[in-house]
């Protein structure tokens, strides 16, 4: 399957009444519908369910800077509200993604972000510089969380300060705009979104998954062979809109909403928290047109609510801040500064 | 990356009926959105009810049947999904991707002779091949029916589902049963080798199999030790059947057609595989 079909290939799209198109940052995207990382391959193999130019963007599986074979099976086990997965970020590498995959990403009609991973500062800058120069990349998301390397520990994903090093790094090393995704599992998720702000991030994408366990007592079983995973899903979306939210008052970058999102109203809760744009995983696997759906959703929702531009629900939540996008961050940073002065 | 079959599409789709089966098992009737065409037999749709009541990852089933635009699925309840949709009613809405996966291989006439092994629930995949068998596959000479030897086993008779569909194809058809309720006392590699022993079938066959893994993983050594070709369609748990979650990887052989990642996606590069391509035991 060549990009060039995929690429080219262009849907009736719904008469647009609403308008959906969305300010990240340095990037225009046609709606704020994103694929999330891992969970959309790294987005042509589904063209024929969801074809490119109809979502804003595409986000890549995590590429490391070597191929990794991923763990032992089962990697993934459905709980009551979601799954849990233990991947181990299994990939073919940064030399087989620049070789096989990218090519075919040329002429896409959709903003296309490559995630990346590594296990120490100089991978993550190593793999910024090799990936840096493709004109198919259009931004990076840095995946600072991915929980199930190194064994459950978490190693850029906790520490503000690790965080902020890996940014820094990637920043200096390439001119292309860098978003960091940032994990839920962290007691103050604003202190991680302050970190990588300072260190030069375009913007933050909120959040990879939560920790998770499953056990099927009758058998002594763990769910997956790797015990603890990462968990996502419907279940998620109250933590992770919460971690969203969080972010977004704590920063003037933009932040882009994932986890447990399902449908349009989850799309517009996330908006409506400060997210500018958001992301869909595991509800792909349930239906894998998804994303392009959604799109549709979100139109005819916002076309019976008379909302005529999404972009202007982005941060109206009224939370006490009256804060509008990116407006009033300073006052927010503000508020949490007050906040962890407040606190014992 | 793999990517999944260009026919396969999400569709919505409505149960028409259901219809018990076996012990355990149900035959759920669908009319999905809109006609499609002929599907391979041993590929597979992912099914899920559209209610918010049904687990929220679909599972795999193979297609059973397709006639006068229903699909149907022979679906053994194991747990929450399975269970979901065989208590369905008429008229309750689906959500269902596919076809996906490959199918089987060309199943010609000429060439050795076949032996399809079905354990349990495993005989899913086999009414649709003995149908397209006989009515010859991808241009390639029509298998005749005394080309094809059908061993279906199960732990007892109300597991051998719907056994009486296959007598009428004409092809031979051989039960076997753990318990010994009905057919051979005993599983279907036993029933083989006593075809074999008594020089009721040729050594040289080729094989197809489908059902539980340890079952899978005997036919594999067998193959193997006897050098005969041999497909196995596989049942790994899956996650979206479609190629994005990676949750169904099968060890591949370093030596195999299939190169040298340890693994292979089951959904989109099987669910059927030679077992030059895979390492099961
Ligand atoms: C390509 C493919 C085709 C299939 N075709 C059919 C078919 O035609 N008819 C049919 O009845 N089933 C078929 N299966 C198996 C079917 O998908 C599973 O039985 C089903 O997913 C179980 O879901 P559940 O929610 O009922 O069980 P769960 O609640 O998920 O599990 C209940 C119990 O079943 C076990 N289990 C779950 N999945 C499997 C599996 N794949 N194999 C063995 N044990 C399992 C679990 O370990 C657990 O003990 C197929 C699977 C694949 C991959
Ligand atoms: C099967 C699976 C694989 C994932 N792989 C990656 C990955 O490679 N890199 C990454 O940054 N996040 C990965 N994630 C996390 C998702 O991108 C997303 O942040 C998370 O699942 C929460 O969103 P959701 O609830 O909509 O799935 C993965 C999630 C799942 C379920
Ligand atoms: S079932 Fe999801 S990748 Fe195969």
């Amino acid at each position: 399957m060549r990009a060039t079909f995929c690429g080219a290939r262009r849907v009736l799209s719904m008469a647009n009444m609403t308008d959906l198109s969305v300010q990240l940052g340095p990037l225009s995207l046609r709606n704020p519908i994103l694929s999330a990382s891992g969970t959309y391959g790294h987005g042509l193999e589904m063209c024929h369910f969801t074809p490119p130019a109809r979502i804003g963007g595409l986000v890549s599986k995590t590429v490391t800077p070597n191929p990794r074979h991923g763990n032992a099976a089962p990697r993934i086990a459905e709980t009551e509200a979601g799954l849990l997965n233990s991947l181990g970020l299994e990939n073919k590498g940064v030399e087989h993604y620049l070789a096989h995959t990218l090519p075919d990403m040329a002429g896409v009609d959709t903003v296309v972000f490559t995630n990346i991973g590594g296990e120490s500062v100089d991978e993550f800058i190593a793999m910024a510089r090799r990936l840096g120069e493709r004109d198919e990349i259009d931004a990076f998301e840095v995946n600072l969380s991915c929980p199930n390397v190194q064994g459950g520990r978490l190693p850029f994903g906790t520490d503000p300060a690790n965080a902020a090093r890996v940014i820094e790094g990637i920043k200096a090393a390439t001119t292309k705009p860098v978003f960091a995704k940032l994990s839920p599992n962290v007691s103050r998720i604003a202190d991680m979104a302050l970190a990588v702000e300072a260190a030069g991030a375009d913007g933050i994408t909120a959040v990879n998954t939560l920790l998770g366990m499953a056990v099927d007592w009758r058998t002594r079983k763990p769910g997956l062979a790797t015990v603890q995973g990462g968990y996502s899903g419907p279940g998620v979306k109250p933590v992770a809109l919460r971690c969203a939210w969080e972010c977004a008052r704590s920063v003037s970058i933009p932040v882009i909403g994932c986890g447990g999102i399902s449908s349009a109203e989850d799309v517009l809760e996330f908006l409506v928290a400060g997210c500018t744009a958001v992301q869909l995983g595991t509800a792909c696997f349930a239906d894998p047109a998804l994303p392009g759906r959604m799109v549709d959703e979100l139109t005819r929702l916002l076309d019976d609510a008379g909302v005529a531009r999404v972009r202007d629900l982005i941060g109206t939540v009224q939370d006490g801040t009256s804060r509008t996008c990116a407006s009033n961050a300073s006052d927010a940073k503000a508020q949490t500064d007050a906040e962890v002065v407040g606190r014992p | 990356m793999p990517a999944p079959p260009t026919d396969a599409r999400t569709l919505r789709a409505e149960v028409v009926r259901v219809e018990p089966c076996g012990d355990d098992g149900v035959i759920l009737v669908v009319r999905p959105e809109h006609d499609l065409a002929a599907i391979r037999a041993s590929r597979f749709f992912m099914l899920k009810r559209d209610d918010r009541v049904s687990p929220l990852i679909p599972r795999p089933f193979s297609i059973y049947r397709q006639r006068d635009g229903l699909l149907e699925f022979l679906i053994k309840v194991m747990g929450r999904g399975t269970r979901a949709l065989a208590e369905s009613r008429p008229g309750q809405a689906l959500i269902l991707t596919g076809p996906l996966g490959n199918g089987w291989p060309t199943i010609d006439g000429g060439g050795a002779p076949w032996v399809f092994l079905a354990g349990g629930v495993g005989c899913a995949p086999f009414p649709m091949a003995i149908e397209q068998a006989l009515a010859g596959m991808d241009g390639k000479a029509p298998a005749r029916p005394e080309d094809i030897t059908f061993l279906f086993g199960a732990a007892t008779k109300g597991l051998l589902y719907d056994l009486d569909a296959y007598t009428e194809q004409g092809i031979r058809v051989l039960a076997a049963t753990d318990d010994g309720s009905q057919g051979f006392h005993g599983n279907v590699l036993q029933l083989l080798d006593g075809l074999w022993e008594r020089g009721e079938l040729p050594r040289d066959v080729r094989l197809l199999a489908c059902g539980p893994d340890p079952m899978l993983e005997a036919v594999e050594r067998l193959a193997h030790a006897n050098d005969l070709a041999c497909w196995l369609s596989l049942e790994t748990l899956m996650g979206c059947g479609v190629g994005i979650c990676n949750g169904c990887p099968v060890d591949t052989r370093p030596d195999g057609p299939l190169g040298e990642w340890p693994n292979a996606k089951c959904c989109v590069e099987g669910p059927v595989f030679s077992t030059e391509a895979i390492a099961l035991g």
